[in-house]
């Protein structure tokens, strides 16, 4: 289908529902239809042709990874396979966003980029872990995004100077039950203005300040002072001069903590909005609070348009300004009408995140197959294929449970800590083996990695039919012929059937038995090659 | 002994050569991979392996004693082998290489807490919430003299206490294929004895497992080869290269002899017992063996050197550790002709406070420090930099952690100046621009 064709296609599907009745058109399909027009000019200017769309069976595991983060069981695989109705895709979004594990998994992303830090650093991981749990009910409860920034810039804290200056602590004062779980983005920047500036420019505002604290940005027009004057909004954080730390009697109108003194100079950097303007100082508004409202206006490009992409990159690997935090004349996006529209489309939306999900996952381009079929296909900023992205160890490690029916005790589910390897616990090892904060389709695979996948013994046990649940029912179906047995492993493992010359490969392999003439054991071969496959390690 | 009969070895030795190759070329930084990878054929073999003293040690005890003033403790001094140059008294098998050695008496760095210490001594730059990762000294020359096509990985850490930032042991952003191969980590300590210091020091997961024969792993893997390629084919990019070169380094390391390497239980009783029956010490007769098959970067973690309280009984008894591991590694390396083309690092996080506290302890100290570097490449029989006679501060060749990266650099032959595309989509140099190789040490 050309894509003047496929876009026809979904503008008639925009168009339809509104046809017979005077209700609006659906909004994530009014996003998508734009999504798709936009894309679909590029693709004709630069002489792209589009991947064909993927079949169910490539969308269906996709689209588990993507919102709930594992792939599809083998029942769900069959049952969306065998469901008729034309706009089961969009039907199985809907679903999947009611899920706990939707709600599970955005949390964990968002902990991931929100705090880098918490996945690779031990001292940090339990602030991250904090966080996480509040984010999970913001994503159950779908807490529009700017809510969520709000609530998490100014949530109530006081701050405790220990020993020297450099140890603090922010702690829940108790007059807010969130408090608790939120101090942890504080504490896991360490408490101080600086790192708070630049993780919120770079989260929020989308814009990387931080060179600048040191310098004056080398490729950007940021200055030192613009660094320090952002940074300033989390002077609180720094102890008072001649009060105790831990005093929290009211600090009168803003002068003493709306402002910081540039290290190693003798400069003051009072807090300024980063477009230059300042806010109109009021003694019942903090630094935090004005900064917040600025954030999250809804004609604040930076915050939207940031947050969209980060949605976008979510799902396609890439942002349409990629980096994701390092936009400026050196990073410009690959699509500018497309990166303002998804911004207005959200804030409008009044940042509902399942908006983003719903418009992102009914587009074309998300919707089209991985495969290569033209060299045009292969710059991945342009999205005429889908990307191949590397799963998070806990996408894997869930993904893996659903294939091989391990059952897993909850406390080993829950008690997990990056760094920390519990050799009893299959999902702590499998945590610390593949974490990493590389984007996803730069996903490096590492040689214990592949030790692991290939000789661990967690892959050697659920390849086994004595051991794993999955196999052993396989291998034990009274009455099936091979192919069948081949066919749910396929299944079961990469959520599609196996193609003619699969099948015929795989089942002869079988039926003589593999290597050792046991045909029970070359079941196993075949699920322990489906495991170790990209097929299977890879999100397509 | 091959776990796969020789025909499936050849062929896969063929494509292990053409993926491999394929993935240094094509990578995100593709350019500069390449050139590293022409440059390799031509140079001599380099090797450097890191003595890492987790917890930063009391090097006012060890390297520049202060036998005038009360901050030096109750400790003498020896003599080395190089005239003028004297250490301390616990590290008497080290003092006979002292011409081997340049000491740097002048280290002044910027953090005094562990993990923050640690980022900054390994990577030459201070932690910051920029979201720049940078990569670990070892990654960063394992790219630059490593062979991208060895049997071995090219960065191997052996018991690394990685607790408190993992990142500071990895590759940062040169990516994953420069991730160190890691053997016996997060263990307490590294001069325990236990018994199991064999098996932590073995890759994990490294033998196939018991109920498969050899057939059917050979049997596996061709079924495996033809999904990869035909995901390839359909797929083809970093993500699925990287995969297939990741099968390809591990199946050889399981077929070839390299697993052998890791297993010391072919050495003299007599050599071991010299190296210390300690996860150190048989860290670094590990370390040997590595740098003997051409490894080119390899660390060792030593721990236990927070010695807040006892100060003195503890470094003592460390320094036994150190001594004899470190001592027996000199010697074979220097046995076997290694010690001109093998760099060896000393150091840790920082140094500690010349004033003992209360508990006979030394605290955390990043003010004035030492290190070491010896064997290839260095001008030993030597210590560069002063500092006063209290030992608080540096008063001659104060030398940053910028400066120490770019000394380890210009030692092993690296142009500190050359950059790598980072993750952030610009380049940034080896070492800090504005870095001053301490040029002294250079051989």
């Amino acid at each position: 289908m050309s894509a003047r064709l496929w876009l026809g296609a979904a503008l008639a599907l925009v168009v339809a529902p509104g046809a017979g009745r005077a209700a609006d058109p659906d909004p994530a399909d009014t996003l998508a239809a734009v999504i798709d027009q936009q894309l679909a000019a590029d693709w004709a200017a630069r002489g792209i042709t589009p991947a064909a769309p993927a079949d169910d069976a490539e969308f269906v595991r996709r689209v588990y990874l993507d919102v709930i983060g594992r792939a599809p069981k083998v029942a769900e695989v069959r049952a969306f396979l065998e469901d008729a109705d034309p706009k089961k895709r969009a039907k199985l979004v809907e679903r999947l966003l009611t899920l706990p594990s939707h709600a599970a998994h955005f949390a964990a992303v968002t902990r991931a980029a929100w705090l880098p830090q918490t996945v690779t650093n031990q001292q940090f991981a339990g602030f991250g872990f904090q966080l996480e749990g509040w984010l999970r009910t913001q994503f159950r409860d779908n807490t529009p995004a700017d809510a969520v920034v709000r609530k998490l810039l100014t949530v109530p804290f006081r701050v405790n100077a220990v020993g020297n200056m450099n140890m603090r602590f922010a702690q829940a004062d108790g007059t807010d039950p969130d408090a608790f779980a939120l101090v942890g983005f504080y504490q896991a920047n360490e408490s101080r203005p600086e790192n708070l500036g630049a993780a919120v420019s770079r989260l929020f505002v989308g814009v990387k300040l931080e060179c600048a604290q040191c310098h004056d940005h080398p490729f950007a027009p940021y200055s030192r002072e613009q660094f320090w004057e952002f940074a300033a909004f989390f002077a609180d954080l720094n102890p008072l001069p001649n009060t105790r730390p831990s005093d929290t009697s009211p600090k009168g109108p803003q002068a003493e903590i709306n402002r910081l003194t540039i290290p190693n100079t003798e400069k003051t950097a009072v807090a300024k909005f980063f477009d230059g303007t300042d806010p109109k100082w009021a003694v019942d508004r903090t630094p935090r609070r004005e900064l917040a409202d600025w954030l999250t206006r809804p004609d604040n490009p930076y915050f939207a348009n940031n947050l969209a992409n980060r949605m976008w990159a979510h799902f396609f690997g890439v942002g349409i300004v990629d980096p994701v935090d390092e936009p400026g004349d050196n990073n410009p996006p690959s699509h500018p009408q497309l990166l303002d529209a998804l911004g207005k489309a959200f804030a409008a939306g009044k940042f509902d995140n399942r908006l983003l999900v719903r418009a992102i996952t009914r587009t074309r381009a998300y919707q089209s197959t991985s495969r290569l079929t033209h060299p045009t296909q292969a710059d991945s900023k342009r999205f005429a294929r889908m990307n191949v992205k590397g799963l998070t160890p806990a996408q894997l490690f869930d993904s893996l449970v659903v294939a091989t029916g391990h059952r897993e005790p909850g406390v080993m589910k829950t008690n997990t800590f990056p760094g920390f390897v519990q050799p009893g616990n299959p999902r702590s090892l499998f945590l610390n083996r593949f974490a990493t904060s590389e984007k996803t389709t730069e996903k490096n695979t590492t040689i214990l990695q592949a030790l692991m996948l290939m000789n661990g013994a967690f892959v050697d046990g659920q390849t086994g039919a004595d051991r794993s649940e999955i196999l052993g029912a396989v291998v034990d179906v009274p009455g099936w012929e091979t192919s069948q047995r081949v066919e749910a492993l396929f299944l079961t493992a990469l959520a599609r059937r196996p193609t003619p010359e699969e099948l015929e490969k795989f089942s002869s392999y079988v039926d003589r038995g593999g290597a050792t003439g046991d045909k029970k054991k070359a079941l196993g071969d075949v699920f322990w090659v489906l495991l170790n496959g990209p097929e299977f390690l890879f999100n397509h | 002994m091959s776990f796969f009969n020789t025909d499936l070895t050849r062929r896969h030795l063929l494509r292990v050569g053409a993926v491999s190759t394929a993935v240094s070329v094509s990578g995100w930084f593709g350019k500069l991979a390449q050139a590293a990878a022409t440059g390799s054929s031509t140079k001599p073999k380099r090797s450097c392996i890191l003595l890492w003293m987790n917890g930063g040690p009391a090097t006012i005890d060890l390297w520049d004693r202060k036998l005038d003033h009360e901050n030096g403790g109750p400790y003498k001094e020896i003599a080395t082998s190089a005239p003028g140059l004297r250490i301390g008294e616990h590290l008497p098998t080290i003092a006979k290489f002292g011409d081997r050695l340049a000491v740097l008496r002048g280290m002044s760095t910027k953090e005094g807490d562990h993990g923050r210490g640690a980022y900054l001594m390994r990577t030459g730059v201070s932690p910051s919430a920029a979201g720049i990762q940078y990569p670990s000294v070892g990654a960063l020359v394992s790219k630059e003299l490593g062979d991208p096509l060895a049997e071995f990985p090219n960065f191997v850490s052996i018991a690394a206490q990685r607790f408190f930032g993992l990142e500071a042991y990895g590759p940062g952003f040169l990516g994953p294929q420069h991730a160190p191969l890691v053997v016996g980590d997060n263990q307490f300590g590294g001069n325990n004895n236990a018994g199991n210091v064999d098996q932590l020091l073995k890759v994990q997961d490294l033998d196939r497992p018991k109920a498969i024969d050899e057939a059917s792993a050979a049997a596996r893997i061709d079924l495996l080869r033809d999904m990869q390629e035909e995901f390839a084919a359909g797929h083809p990019g970093a993500v699925s290269k990287s995969h297939a070169a990741a099968y390809d380094r591990a199946i050889r390391l399981m077929q070839s002899a390299g697993g052998k390497v890791f297993d010391l239980s072919d050495e003299k009783a007599a050599v071991r017992d010299r190296y210390g029956r300690n996860l150190f010490g048989q860290g670094c007769l590990l370390a040997r063996r590595l740098v003997e098959k051409g490894v080119t970067f390899v660390e060792v973690t030593l721990g236990n050197w927070d010695t807040h309280n006892n100060n003195f009984d503890q470094v003592k008894t460390l320094c036994g550790t150190l001594d004899a591991a470190w001592g027996a590694l000199m010697g074979d390396l220097k046995d076997r002709g290694l010690l001109d083309t093998t760099t060896i690092i000393w150091m840790g996080e920082f140094g500690r406070t010349p004033k003992i506290n209360p508990q006979k302890g030394r605290d955390h100290f990043a003010t004035a420090w030492s290190t070491v570097i010896a064997g290839g490449g260095v001008k030993g029989g030597q210590a560069v930099g002063k500092t006063s006679k209290d030992g608080m501060e540096v008063t001659d060749r104060p030398t940053s952690s910028a400066d120490f990266l770019a000394t380890v650099c210009k030692v092993v032959g690296i142009d500190p100046e050359k950059q790598n595309m980072s993750n952030v989509g610009r380049p940034i140099p080896i070492a800090d621009r504005g870095a001053h190789p301490v040029t002294e040490v250079v051989a």
